[in-house]
């Protein structure tokens, strides 16, 4: 028996396929029971607009675009499992882990935190997994 | 379902050591997703800076007790990445890594990263339940 896959239509202007940006990804795709979530930067859902700011800032724009795709796709916050954040520098950890244990106030996910080169000027990528 | 894995030793809460806002582990769907291991003193909680080769026995080691402990083992990974501070280092984390995987070893991807604290590997796991 194959488990699902569907890609999760998401009524928001992110760069991804749907949206015609032309970026080849979608935001998230259902496998199985699990959600999985391509690595957000900090945008406008409205816009699509880039939100360049601090790091703190970045991840707040983040993790509110994070909540709204999630519950648009059925699941929530209080389902991810497994978080990824990547930060232009180790040295911003604690500037980002302040502001994201605010979205996670209760029994957190799994995560990883590492540094990475990041493109074009982002400071923050997150990306994660959920249950749905 | 989704289940939060505690520590089955006091130096391996990482949220209670250093603030990290993550769980140890956390069960779902028949996984388990392991928060990014690092090389510390699992009574303890203290970071042991070393060689690659040391902070990946730690590391392993530390990975084996925690998965131990939620019912699974290092035989039941599925799914390893690897992030190391120099990609020069890469056979040197095969040598150590090749130790713990001796049966069907999982999935893997190497990729060098700044780790926190200025470590020199981090792995971030999954395994089957």
């Amino acid at each position: 028996m194959s488990a699902k896959r569907e890609v999760i239509p998401l009524p928001v202007r992110a760069p991804d396929t749907a949206s015609g940006s032309g970026q080849p990804l979608s935001m998230a795709v259902r496998g199985g029971d699990f959600l999985f979530v391509s690595g957000l930067t900090a945008i406008d859902l409205r816009s699509g607009e880039r939100m360049q700011g601090t790091t703190a800032s970045e991840t707040r724009q983040i993790l509110t675009n994070l909540k709204q795709l999630l519950d648009a796709a059925g699941s929530s916050l209080d389902k991810v499992v497994k978080v990824n954040v990547l930060l232009h520098s180790m040295l911003e950890e604690r500037n980002m882990n302040e502001v994201y244990a605010r979205f996670f106030p209760d029994q957190p996910p799994a995560r990883t935190v590492c540094g990475a080169r990041l493109p074009d000027g982002v400071k923050v990528i997150v990306e994660c997994t959920a249950l749905v | 379902m989704r289940e939060v894995i505690a520590a089955p030793l006091a130096g391996l809460d990482l949220r209670q050591h250093y603030g990290h806002h993550q769980s140890p582990a956390v069960r779902a769907g028949g996984l388990i997703f392991c928060s990014g291991m690092l090389p510390v003193d699992p009574q303890t909680g203290e970071r042991r800076h070393g060689t690659l080769t040391s902070e990946a026995h730690i590391i392993l080691g530390n990975l084996k007790l925690l998965l131990e402990s939620a019912g699974s083992s290092l035989d039941r990974l599925v799914q390893v990445h690897a992030l190391i501070y120099d990609s020069i280092e890469y056979d040197v984390l095969n040598r150590v890594y090749r130790q713990y995987v001796a049966n069907g070893p999982p999935a893997r991807t190497v990729w060098t990263a700044q780790i926190e604290a200025g470590f020199k590997i981090q792995l971030d796991v999954v395994a089957a339940a």
